[in-house]
């Protein structure tokens, strides 16, 4: 029986900090970053890059606040966010003058007038030295003629937000080797080439003198944490905790230079090496890796040598989550519709499988489940790789876990996603054992691949039944954009009307032209946006631990990492699906209406057509059922996508990887696409995920799970997405329990890749949305991510409640 | 592979069944009963022809559609009031089912396309029903789960459950039979070979009171459950905690002694406590609820009745 530890006193009144604090804007990273652009324009590219570092790392304010024992800060308070002007900072010049940047309703942030005096005092600079006004110079002229698809996405002008996270540098090597050694080593390559450079020597070189500037910069991060533990130390009059702050300063001396010596150690470098990256780059998305396997030897000496206790540990490790789960970062509001709950993503991997295929879950394994469960915490989020032996006790408190903590862990199958890994060169079998999952559910190497996934300006978000309807509409978009524009032009490609297509065939053909045109074009803004990205967006402090960049000399943007992939996510499957189905049913099958009738009745948004929209709702057969009638042609398109995707090839020179996930953006791009053969009507949620259109599967887990095994997943090593939501009651004992593990491995051994779950009835979320302040910790999985459900966007809320509900 | 043309009414077919016996498993619903239960909680399974159901959610109302109205042979279906749909401010006017002129031809669910007008009760082969169970084979393989066949009935479609048995284990696959135990003892001889376990009601130990509230007595029920132990067969025994029928301490130790007296056979007792959940099932078909109202047994209740049980040795669960 699965038991919860008790937490001590302090980690509970860090938890209620972190839970009551609202979080403020800091102006401290943007002053830096901004005198330093403004004072330095003669430094240019990875120099100016490692440089800004290192002026982040002497000046940002350094806050220790009380009681704590792992420390890191983003900002000057406690929970506050930087701003990150490089990426783009006028967005908040366009939510203030909408009105939507103080008393936001979703994420509500502090800002002091007199920081919002300075921010829009340089919003002029960066909105002409951004990257997004940088990139926004050298979009191909052709793609003003498809502007407004709302297939494709580029966010471009004011939100550009890239490298978008989504990756896992070596933290492991950080811990075992410290900054110090990997400096040596470049300044040992330095010395090597110095004055005999031929050829790309010189940017090598480059690399080298920017890695050796960060790995000072980290260096110095950690001392002055160390001079503020010692500080604090010298004041304090509490012997228990002076003792603690005087061991702390002495870690925080040791370590970043030199290898970290006990389990503290490690997980302070950890949490200083996220807080570097955080501040170098624009945070969102990075993932820690494989945390139990880099923690494990660490644990097993300190109890070995009586350094610590499996209570003393179990401490440090929640006040690290809670530390993490602090970090969080203000958006532009349009964003908070899709990723609301002040979520960063910043993801651990558990358990799997080891180098030699054995399972390596261990004792820290178990150790993190705890604190999620403990402490109710959906950042950082989790998620668990699952094997064929996995350990029994493994699975029961993952299942204990996600029972009270919605969506945490999600459970990754390791038998689909080490060969999908291994598909189309992306990476070895050393490397695909030893993966990690970024971001929401992104399958990736764990310190040796640059995945960058959001070589768009944010996460590629490819709305799949909006190029199914440019299909069956000449290219035309019916639907105004989200600036309210309707156009008139063609935004796809030329295809004629449905009731032009004298056959079904004609019908896919037509949908193969849009695919190909639609995914070429986010081939090309994604690749375009990387040209102009890596010049001036370079990744050093990633680059100097991530496998392969020491040795090629080249940072992670111009790929230099050992692996290398880009990933492109589908949004709304079901629904695409499905909208093919019932084309096929009603006008060439069963000839229950004509073209002309269906597509107008989508363009009108089914009015007066309810009839003809109750019969394909209720009696066409929907994906998701079991039933091949439907199902066969989820396997035909999610064949043509990933095919298409994975023939591109990235300006780093290795092939795309199609993924099927939307984050929230199912319910923000269901708000922008107009109705759908399907039945769905204008600005209703896309499907989520991989799942079926919610509620049209009608014939249980079984049958949904042997629908969706029918989309071809494992050429979806970007990864793909399945939520489940099950009412507590089928879950209440034993033999539940027992009978969803099994329902759980039948989907893994069918060829499944991802499942996440919801425990949790509908009555008890719409009790939450009327009472926010009694469900205050009601952790639910939305999608990529989970959240406290009182803190997401009422459409978002709505879209969970909607989703089918599983029980007896 | 048997030829049988028999066919066999169905009610419902339920995938990810997890309460019908072992593992995951999926239940099939046979229409008919020849008992009648006031406790019912599955008013469809209890007449042997198909019926009428009408689900008021799906109903769009006759403002948009009312097209069962004119399909209706009989006039058997008129716009009823406006109402306010649920969860908005909309009016909606449903439909309303004269009961008595019903003959649940059906017709009108051929033009009912949201659904909300049904025939509880369709027509299948033993072929058709297996290709359907067939597909969650890998699920059953996993959990150690399989079919179970239940009803209404089931042995009331004898022939035809035979069959569907007999087809299932010429694949296979586990196979449980739950039943009343009321029929022809041949009936039990003939599907013994092919079922696996016996989901099996023993509702009363007293006869008299067993045929004033179901409608008949019980002393074939226990006489073919002896001839399922006798015969090796394994059984499920499945006990209704009904208030002030069979929740007295005398039912249940009389129960127990029974169970005891079949040796090995009984593998399992579940006690399934009375819940008020069927009402709005009987809303579907009928146009008065029939089902008994009661107060649930408290917790402490059946609690005590599972440790009487026990102590005879039997291993209890309560659902």
């Amino acid at each position: 029986m699965y038991k919860l530890k008790p937490v001590s006193i302090r980690v509970l009144k860090m938890r209620e900090m972190y839970r009551n604090t609202v979080p403020k804007v800091c102006t401290a990273r943007l002053k830096i970053v901004t005198d330093f652009y403004q004072n330095n324009p003669n430094i240019t590219g990875i120099l100016k890059r490692g440089l800004v570092f290192k002026e982040i790392a002497e000046k940002t304010p350094v806050l220790i606040s009380q009681g704590e024992v792992v420390v890191g800060s983003m900002a000057a308070t406690y929970r506050g966010s930087a701003l990150f002007p490089e990426n783009d900072i006028a967005w908040m010049q366009v939510d203030y003058d909408a009105g939507k940047l103080f008393n936001r309703e979703l994420d509500p942030y502090i800002i002091e007038e007199e920081d919002w005096d300075y921010i829009k005092s340089v919003i002029p600079y960066w909105e002409k030295n951004s990257l997004s006004a940088m990139v926004d110079q050298y979009i191909p002229e052709g793609y003003f003629n498809a502007v407004g698809n709302q297939v494709t996405v580029y966010n471009g002008k004011n939100i550009c937000t890239a490298p978008v996270g989504h990756f896992c540098t070596n933290y492991d090597k950080a811990i075992r080797k410290g900054f110090g050694a990997v400096k040596a080593e470049a300044q040992a390559k330095m010395a090597e080439m110095e004055g005999h450079m031929s050829g790309n020597m010189i940017e090598q070189y480059n690399f080298y003198r920017s890695v050796v500037i960060v790995c000072d910069g980290m260096i110095t991060l950690s001392k002055r944490y160390a001079a503020e533990a010692a500080q604090q130390a010298r004041e304090c009059t509490d012997p228990a905790r002076k003792a603690e702050l005087e061991m702390m300063a002495d870690s925080l001396n040791w370590i970043m230079k030199n290898p970290a010596r006990t389990f503290y150690e490690a997980i302070q470098v950890m949490m200083l090496y996220q807080i570097g990256l955080c501040l170098h780059n624009n945070m969102h998305g990075i993932s820690f890796g494989r945390v139990d396997q880099y923690l494990s030897s660490f644990y097993e000496a300190d109890l070995a040598a009586g350094r610590t206790t499996p209570e003393k540990a179990q401490e440090i490790f929640d006040l690290f989550a809670l530390k993490v789960a602090e970090m969080n970062k203000i958006w532009f509001s349009g964003t908070t519709l899709t990723v609301t709950g002040y979520t960063v993503g910043q993801l651990m991997t558990l358990g799997g499988v080891d180098k030699d295929n054995n399972d390596a879950s261990n004792a820290v394994t178990y150790m993190m489940l705890q604190t999620a469960g403990r402490l109710l915490l959906h950042d950082p989020p989790m998620s668990l790789r699952i094997h064929k032996n996995t350990p029994a006790e493994l699975w029961e408190a993952a299942l204990e876990t996600t029972k009270i903590c919605g969506g945490v862990p999600t459970f990754e199958n390791d038998d689909v996603i080490i060969p999908a890994l291994m598909r189309n060169g992306r990476m070895d079998l050393q490397s695909a054992r030893n993966y990690t999952l970024i971001g929401c559910v992104e399958p990736a190497g764990c310190g040796d691949e640059w995945p960058a996934c959001g070589g768009s300006g944010g996460e590629a978000y490819w709305n799949m039944p909006m190029a199914v309807l440019h299909a069956i509409n000449d290219g035309h978009n019916p639907m105004a954009d989200r600036y309210g524009n309707i156009t008139e032009k063609r935004t796809g490609a030329n295809t004629g009307y449905l009731y032009e297509m004298e056959t079904f065939e004609d019908v896919l053909e037509a949908v193969k032209t849009q695919y190909q045109f639609f995914l070429e074009w986010q081939m090309t803004m994604v690749n375009m946006f990387e040209v102009v990205a890596a010049e001036h967006m370079s990744q050093p402090l990633v680059s100097c631990m991530m496998d392969g960049c020491m040795e090629s000399g080249k940072d992670v943007m111009k790929g230099g990492a050992k692996n290398n992939s880009s990933g492109v996510p589908g949004v709304g499957i079901g629904n695409a699906v499905d909208s093919l189905v019932a084309i096929k049913y009603m006008v060439y099958d069963k000839k229950l209406c004509t073209g002309k009738e269906l597509l107008d009745a989508c363009l009108t948004n089914w009015e007066g057509k309810e009839d003809l929209h109750q019969f394909i709702l209720n009696k066409v057969p929907h994906f998701g059922n079991d039933d091949e009638y439907a199902d066969e042609w989820a396997a035909w398109l999610l064949n043509l996508f990933a095919d298409i995707v994975a023939s591109f090839t990235s300006i780093r020179g290795c092939k795309f990887a199609p993924g099927l996930y939307p984050v929230a953006t199912n319910v923000l791009w269901g708000l922008l696409t107009p109705a759908t053969p399907d039945g769905r009507r204008k600005h209703e949620p896309l499907s989520d995920g991989i799942s079926p259109v919610q509620q049209l599967d009608k014939h249980g887990p079984t049958a949904l799970l042997k629908s969706v095994v029918h989309i071809p997943q494992e050429k979806y090593s970007n990864g793909t997405l399945l939520n489940m939501k099950f009412h507590p009651s089928a879950l209440s004992n034993e033999t539940g329990m027992a009978k969803l593990i099994a329902l759980m491995k039948t989907y893994f051994n069918l060829g499944g890749m991802e499942l996440q779950l919801n425990v949790i009835s509908g009555e008890t979320m719409r009790k939450a949305q009327e009472n926010p302040e009694e469900y205050k910790d009601l952790v639910v999985r939305v999608a990529g991510y989970s959240a406290y459900f009182v803190e997401l966007f009422k459409n978002c809320q709505d879209d969970l409640i909607r989703r089918t509900e599983i029980d007896l | 592979m048997s030829e049988s043309i028999v066919k066999g009414k169905v009610y419902d077919i339920q995938g990810f069944s997890v309460q019908d016996g072992p593992g995951i498993r999926t239940t099939i619903f046979l229409k008919g009963c020849p008992l009648s239960c006031p406790w019912c909680h599955s008013p469809e399974s209890q007449a042997f022809r198909s019926q009428l159901s009408w689900i008021s959610m799906r109903c769009i109302g006759v403002e948009q559609c009312g097209k069962c109205i004119k399909a209706c042979p009989k006039g058997a279906i008129k716009a009823g009031n406006a109402v306010k749909k649920s969860g908005t401010d909309e009016a909606i006017s449903y439909v309303s089912i004269d009961r008595s002129l019903c003959d649940d031809c059906g017709d009108c669910t051929k033009v009912c396309y949201p659904g909300a007008l049904y025939l509880c009760g369709e027509d299948y082969t033993v072929e058709e029903l297996l290709k359907r169970v067939s597909k969650d084979i890998p699920f059953y393989d996993e959990s150690g789960g399989g079919v179970t066949v239940s009803g209404g009935e089931a042995l009331s479609q004898a022939e035809f459950t035979f069959e569907l048995l007999k087809g299932l284990k010429e694949r296979k696959i586990h196979t449980a039979l739950d039943t009343t135990g009321f029929t022809d003892p041949k009936n039990i001889q003939q599907v013994l070979p092919y079922t696996d376990l016996f989901l099996y009601d023993l509702k009363n130990m007293d006869s008299s009171q067993h045929k004033i509230v179901t409608g008949v007595p019980n002393e074939r029920i226990l006489d073919n459950a002896r001839r399922i132990a006798e015969a090796g067969g394994k059984l499920q025994i499945r006990v209704p905690i009904i208030p002030n029928f069979s929740d007295s301490e005398e039912n249940i130790r009389l129960t127990g002694e029974f169970c005891r007296s079949l040796g090995d056979a009984v593998v399992l007792i579940q006690l399934l406590p009375y819940h008020d959940l069927g009402i709005v099932k009987y809303q579907r078909i009928y146009d008065d609820v029939k089902v008994l109202k009661a107060e649930p047994p408290s917790d402490e209740k059946i609690m005590e009745l599972k440790k009487i049980l026990e102590d005879f040795g039997l291993t209890v669960t309560v659902h």
